[in-house]
């Protein structure tokens, strides 16, 4: 304290235009946030799920039953990194307004953006550590099964391996792990930022966490209609004039999130092509930052 | 422009900048989405006939980006409809489950598997059911199996598991060995087929009347292509199709007849 | 003459409510300056415009017209509050980070890293004294604790400026005297403090000057001495008064017409009696 006299001396300290130490510390606080309020024990729950699934009798063939395990795994992740990023984002912000620890944050030398892209940031790690582990967790579920159904096959064939044997196991490769699926848990990983910076806009509006919850999840189902719009609605000409401006407005303001659902094609093993994922990284990265600008545009002089 | 910016309602601003932004990433979203479709990973949407067949929760979890959740719990339900012979019931689940999912071949070749098979056995064995009903559910079954695995045939080209699975309805039911024979042709060539189709093509267009001369000519020519081909079955065949078709004993394979017990019929 | 560590200036803040447009006043041309250095104290009642001001003065809402700067610079600009520790009403700190990391939490939004932070949380601890509870988690902290390590989190960039809305609120009257010994520390080592209150025993105790507020107008304001005076009235602390001085000066009193004895004791909290002279008069112009 015996500097502080000294201090009432002292000019303005100056503050950078925006500090990426300011939006660290802002996200590492968000993600030891949800840390401590125990997210990641949804991992069990995948876990035991994966577990169901991986010794779940399946009447058919080994191939159908990699397949059915590997979406419904995948399936569960897409769900979960969606469910997590609006849940999560939609308590973030208005829990620390009602708190008042907002306040105490916004007082510091802290830019609202800062805040803005802290929180955003925090959700986005926590998603893509959870993603990351369920990945992990997928593979070596899928191996071990693929693993089993192999050397079920070449047990069944004691006298050297036939033709069909061959077949057999090539199908189970086919339907098995492939490092492809990284890129699928990447996809769901861009749906999840995509709907979290949709999520943070609705937030800087609303007042409550369920209305900004029940929107987003709205916004989000009516997000996956894109194509149907234009293949059917669009397509209707008995439609009047009002309906055809409406879904036009609709599918401009809506976010597409059908096609972020690339993660499917990917786990039923369609080839990737490169330039299309760099597209769709690009397209995220351009939500993320679209999104920010215009939540910023409503929280830059809310008042609290 | 500032005093402009000051009075405007917020949400009047964001609404006009999502609007911006959508008629820009518009055209370029659309483009993206036909590449994506056409390089197969991303779905189609469901065909609208599936999409009346669907119950309101299947529906939106469909819309709701978890198509393939839904898809697999209704394969499981199909398969609880397996278990307890409910034949239509199964229909109906993979009606929609290939239309969710048109572009994976399983499906396909386990609701052939279930129709082809499993309810025509049913259909040979449930005495509860009058012989007459159960001769005509047969067909009806066996049938339905074929129009199904040629619609999953024209989603998937290059499909060998699906046409592995009509040439056995083919052959285990409708004991049509000329189809078999073409299935097993169509077979050849495509990126996963099992060697032996090309075998099996000779050996059911054998049975086939009126080509047992294509079926010898055919086989020989797999013969000759070297020894991994002098099989059981394609030598016992081979020498069949010479008696029959009374080839000279010059021309003849030298082989001898092998001494297999289970193996003279392929 | 130094620059005033808070300078508000004909503020007036309105607020709309809902979709029919009618509207709060709820700061009306206020004006006040907060010496460098003073103990300045705002009381009012419950929706006085007390918050208000105070959230205009840290940059949390904007001005409908007027201003308030702080040393010099607009409310509104970042780098004021780099000056500024702001200890809100009731403050809420994230429950799962402890005493320790909550200041590492503050410490680093105002860009403090490494040794200096650490010897920083370390000096601030030992003031609140929470050196024990360091490592607890906030969940864990009783009122008057999260008040203590509250009013830690708001000196952690030592700002020149500490704003406290309430700062004894809800806090038992011990743990009320720490946070006013803590404030009176404040002041001995040369902080500017502008709190709000409602405990008139409190700012008397700790106030340089005082500013009360009614319906967003500023009522009176002046150092202690200039409020509490009533220049018709005099005042006498005897010590060791005998009752026979005590009754020679009754007499002395009962043989002068015009004066007489108003009240006799111990010395009482006038504030509280001005501020609810203030509240009467206010209640009176209104029916008026």
């Amino acid at each position: 304290m015996s500097d502080s006299k000294t201090t009432l001396q002292s000019p303005a300290r100056s503050v950078p235009l925006f500090s990426i130490s300011r939006v660290w510390t802002l996200a590492i606080s968000t993600l030891t946030q949800l840390i401590r309020m125990k997210t990641f024990y949804f991992l069990f729950a995948f876990a035991v799920l994966l577990l169901v699934i991986g010794n779940f009798n399946f009447a058919s063939s080994p191939a159908q039953a990699l397949s059915t395990i590997k979406k419904v795994s995948f399936g569960a992740m897409d769900l979960f990194a969606w469910l997590f990023a609006i849940v999560a984002t939609a308590l973030l912000i208005p829990r620390d307004i009602e708190d008042r620890t907002l306040y105490t944050i916004l007082s510091k030398p802290v830019r609202r953006i800062e805040y803005l892209l802290g929180k955003l940031g925090g959700v986005l790690i926590v998603i893509g550590i959870s993603l990351s582990v369920m990945f992990l967790v997928c593979a070596g579920m899928i191996q071990w099964q693929e693993m089993g159904y192999i050397a079920d096959e070449v047990s069944a064939s004691p006298n050297g391996i036939s033709d069909e044997t061959r077949q057999a196991i090539l199908l189970i490769e086919k339907n098995g792990f492939h490092s492809d699926l990284a890129v699928a848990a990447l996809a769901s990983f861009m749906k999840a930022a995509v709907v979290a910076s949709v999520t943070i806009l609705l937030s800087t509006f609303a007042s409550s966490s369920l209305f900004t919850i029940i929107v987003s999840v709205l916004v989000f189902l009516v997000g996956h209609a894109h194509t149907m719009a234009t293949n059917f609605w669009l397509a209707e000409t008995d439609n009047n004039m009002v309906v055809q401006m409406l879904l036009k407005l609709f599918k401009i303001i809506i976010p597409n999130f059908q096609i972020f659902s690339f993660s499917e094609g990917i786990v039923q093993g369609a080839a990737l092509v490169p330039a299309l994922i760099w597209q769709m990284t690009g397209l995220t990265g351009a939500y993320l930052v679209v999104f920010l600008l215009l939540s910023l545009l409503t929280f830059v002089d809310k008042e609290f | 422009m500032k005093a402009l910016f000051q009075k405007s309602p917020r949400w009047l601003l964001v609404l006009v900048g999502l609007a911006i932004f959508g008629i820009v990433r518009a055209p370029f979203e659309e483009h993206t989405r036909k590449k994506l479709v056409d390089s197969h990973l991303l779905l189609p949407p469901p065909a609208q006939d599936a999409i009346q067949q669907m119950s309101q929760s299947a529906l939106m979890g469909t819309l709701g980006g978890l198509r393939t959740l839904v898809s697999s719990y209704l394969v499981l339900e199909a398969f609880e409809h397996f278990s307890n012979k409910e034949w239509e019931e199964l229909r109906s689940a993979y009606a929609i489950v290939t239309s969710l999912e048109p572009r994976d071949e399983n499906h396909w070749r386990d609701v052939v598997w279930h129709l082809g098979i499993n309810a025509t056995a049913n259909m040979q064995l449930d005495e509860t059911i009058p012989e007459f009903e159960r001769k005509r559910r047969f067909n009806e079954y066996a049938l339905l199996a074929v129009e199904l695995a040629e619609q999953g045939i024209a989603q998937n080209p290059d499909s060998a598991v699906i046409r592995q699975q009509l040439a056995e309805v083919y052959r285990e039911k409708l004991k049509d060995d000329c189809a078999t024979a073409r299935v097993y042709q169509d077979l050849v060539g495509l990126p996963e087929a099992p060697q032996y189709a090309e075998r099996f093509a000779g050996y059911f267009l054998a049975k086939c009347p009126g080509h047992e001369q294509e079926a010898y000519d055919h086989l020989l020519r797999l013969y000759y292509e070297g020894e991994h081909n002098h099989v059981a079955s394609l030598i016992i065949t081979i020498k069949d199709l010479e008696k029959q078709l009374e080839i000279p004993r010059s021309l003849r394979i030298t082989e001898p007849y092998p001494d297999l017990p289970g193996l003279t019929q392929p | 003459m130094s620059e005033p560590a808070v300078e508000v200036k004909n503020l007036t803040k309105v607020f709309s409510t809902g979709l029919s447009k009618n509207y709060v006043v709820a700061v009306d041309n206020l004006s006040f300056e907060v010496a460098a250095g003073e103990v300045y104290g705002l009381i009012g009642p419950n929706g006085s415009g007390k918050s208000t001001t105070m959230k205009v003065v840290l940059g949390l809402m904007a001005a409908s017209s007027g201003s308030a700067k702080v040393f010099g610079l607009d409310s509104g600009d970042i780098r004021a509050r780099n000056e500024i520790g702001f200890l809100p009403e009731n403050p809420y700190f994230y429950k799962h980070l402890s005493g320790e990391e909550t200041l590492k939490f503050y410490g680093k939004l105002c860009g403090i890293k490494g040794s200096e932070l650490k010897d920083r949380i370390a000096d601030l601890l030992k003031l609140v004294d929470l050196e024990n509870a360091a490592n607890r988690r906030l969940g864990g902290y009783s009122k008057g604790m999260l008040q203590r390590i509250g009013l830690a989190q708001t000196l952690i960039q030592n700002p020149r400026l500490v704003i406290l809305d309430e700062p004894t609120a809800g806090v038992d009257p011990v743990g009320s005297r720490q946070i006013r010994d803590l404030i009176l520390k404040l002041k001995e080592d040369g902080y500017t403090v502008f709190l709000c209150s409602h405990l008139l025993e409190q700012v008397q105790e700790v106030c340089d000057r005082v500013g009360i507020i009614f319906k967003g107008r500023m009522r009176r304001e002046g150092t202690l001495d200039e409020l509490i005076q009533i220049d018709s009235q005099t005042a006498m602390t005897l010590e060791n008064a005998s009752p026979e001085l005590m009754s020679k000066i009754h007499d002395l009193i009962a043989s002068d017409e015009a004066a007489g004895i108003i009240e006799e004791g111990h010395p009482r909290t006038t504030l509280e009696r001005l501020f609810i002279q203030i509240a009467d008069q206010n209640k009176k112009e209104e029916s008026a």
